[in-house]
């Protein structure tokens, strides 16, 4: 069995006195893809919260690559090698697009892959180097998805988090976005990939976690699920 | 016409005073969301621990720049100290921080009280700067207009420091999303105490520059803190460009306000503040912290 990249042990998470993740657990192995699905409110943000350290759960643990991190304020976590694409994107509107990608540089941790530099991610994402001293506010959604994940990158993470990368973006930009995580994949990093539509995630994914209210609901390969073992319209509603 | 020269170039003079003591104010509401009610404790301890190196009490007698310097520096240490030691121990809970503010700065004017007495300690005239620039025939005193260009400066340095730097993008990457830029690495509680020294050293350096004007006296912090607050609340937080136009208007406003209608001053110069909070609440250059 690989080693585990991320793991989450009986999660107990609240915001105030709102009960959001109950004895949630789930791992990713190192150089997997683990697709996080789950309606509306089902608390996947809630999961990467945590995971990050935005969150400190009550009770239960994190661990990255073996160490714990539970409880460790996020700019250690970042440290790990822990990097996140936020929902919603925020990138920093009023840095240009390249301080939003130098003030999250790190050395990092080395893979077989060559470090991400400013320069490297724009070659990845040559629209950004067109748009490299603009300000990041003035971007189009499509850009601002792509300029979160180079910014994550910068930081030269082992452990990849994206929550909701498609969501309210154009058909073709989305294929774009599928299209660099799998680049992503490829290169070896770990990555967790939030999304409410199952189908983006099922083709990508090399296992998936359901969570529903809360609490997980399922955990299989995503070949498993493929071949219709599980009522999944019982998790996720009609789709 | 000279009259209004006159109160045109003192307006200007006070605004650059008012701007290298609230730039800071500026940064560390933009950045950790409080109002430093000790900001103008700092202005008037940079000024007392200015006149002691200027020799009043201590004793020696420093160069007046040398002076004013080393008074920054020393109040930029007690704004780091006090960043460390009292408000990160309270990180997070705003209310709590923004009252350990306000009773350090009641200890604060108890202590300069103590230290330096209770009467106004006046500042000479830097002898190289005592002249006046004559323009046709109106005479601008030379010392006002050094003040001038050195807020100027400050202005410069400041702009390029946040817009130029990867620190001042750090900053700024903080004052836009403080939960995310944690998240991607940064220490946003180390540049809470960078700007935090930052504006401490600025008000201390704005408050033994302003000496030879205003003088230095009991009730200073509290006559500086709410100018302060006027600008930033016109101009919007954590925007320095903001604090620049801020302070020119409030300089003009202050100075106007007593040259015309004396008994009014306050009026007329909280009045804009409150027009603003209600009908322009970000401020307004609020939301860009240029
Ligand atoms: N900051 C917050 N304070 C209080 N409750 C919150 C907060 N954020 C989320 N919640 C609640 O926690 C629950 C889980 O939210 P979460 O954001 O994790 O869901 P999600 O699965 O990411 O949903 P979505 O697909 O809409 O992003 C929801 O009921 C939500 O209303
Ligand atoms: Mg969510």
């Amino acid at each position: 069995m690989a080693n585990s990249a991320l793991e989450l042990h009986g999660i107990e998470a609240y915001y105030g006195d709102s009960h959001v993740l109950q004895q949630v657990s789930f791992r990713l192995g190192e150089g997997r893809l683990l697709g996080l699905l789950g309606r509306n409110g089902a608390g996947k943000s809630t999961c990467m919260n945590v995971s990050v350290g935005l969150l400190p759960p009550r009770a239960g643990s994190v661990e990255v690559f073996g160490a714990t991190v539970t409880r460790l304020p996020p700019e250690s976590v970042a440290a790990r090698g822990v990097a996140l694409v936020p929902q919603g994107r925020r990138i920093f509107k009023s840095l240009t697009v390249r301080e939003n990608l130098m003030v999250a540089a790190h050395a990092g941790f080395a893979t077989s892959h060559e470090p991400w530099t400013a320069d490297t991610v724009f070659a990845m994402f040559p629209r950004l180097a067109e748009r490299r001293g603009q300000l990041a506010g003035y971007l189009s959604g499509g850009e601002q998805q792509m300029l979160a994940i180079g910014r994550a990158l910068m930081a030269n993470p082992r452990v990849l988090l994206m929550d909701e990368p498609s969501e309210g973006l154009a058909p073709q930009v989305v294929a774009e976005v599928m299209a660099t995580i799998r680049k992503l994949k490829e290169s070896g990093l770990s990555i967790v990939l939030v999304e409410q539509n199952p189908k983006l995630v099922f083709d990508i994914a090399d296992d998936i976690v359901i969570l529903n209210s809360g609490r997980v609901a399922v955990v299989s390969t995503a070949e498993q699920l493929k071949s219709g073992g599980v009522d999944l319209r019982q998790h996720l509603g009609v789709f | 016409m000279t009259f209004w020269l006159l109160l045109t170039v003192n307006s200007i003079t006070f605004g650059g005073l008012l701007f290298l003591l609230s730039a800071g104010f500026s940064l560390i509401f933009g950045l950790m969301r409080i109002p430093n009610l000790t900001h103008g404790s700092m202005f008037m301890v940079g000024a007392y621990l200015g006149t002691s190196l200027l020799g009043g009490t201590s004793g020696f007698t420093l160069n007046f720049w040398v002076a004013a310097l080393i008074a920054a520096v020393e109040v930029a240490i007690l704004g780091a100290l006090m960043e460390r030691l009292l408000l990160r121990r309270l990180a997070g809970q705003q209310l709590a921080q923004v009252l350990v503010t306000l009773g350090v700065s009641f200890m604060a004017a108890d202590l300069c009280l103590m230290g330096w007495g209770g009467d106004p300690i006046s500042v000479a005239t830097p002898p190289h700067l005592a002249g006046f620039v004559r323009v046709d025939g109106a005479a601008f005193p030379l010392y006002r207009m050094a003040v001038i260009l050195i807020a100027v400066v400050f202005a410069v340095a400041l702009w390029l420091m946040l817009e130029r730097t990867r620190l001042g993008a750090m900053i700024r990457a903080g004052v836009d999303d403080p939960q995310m830029a944690r998240v991607v690495g940064i220490r946003v509680s180390q540049l809470f105490t960078i700007v935090f020294a930052l504006g401490a050293g600025l008000a201390g350096f704005a408050g033994i520059i302003s000496g030879p004007i205003l003088s230095v006296y009991p009730g200073l912090d509290q006559d500086m803190l709410p100018l302060a607050l006027v600008v930033v609340i016109l101009g919007g937080t954590g925007s320095l460009l903001g604090s620049f136009v801020g302070s020119i208007i409030v300089g003009f406003i202050y100075n106007f306000g007593q040259a015309l209608l004396p008994e009014l001053a306050y009026f007329v110069l909280f009045l804009p503040m409150v027009l603003v909070l209600v009908l322009r609440p970000q401020g307004l250059f609020g939301g860009q912290i240029l």
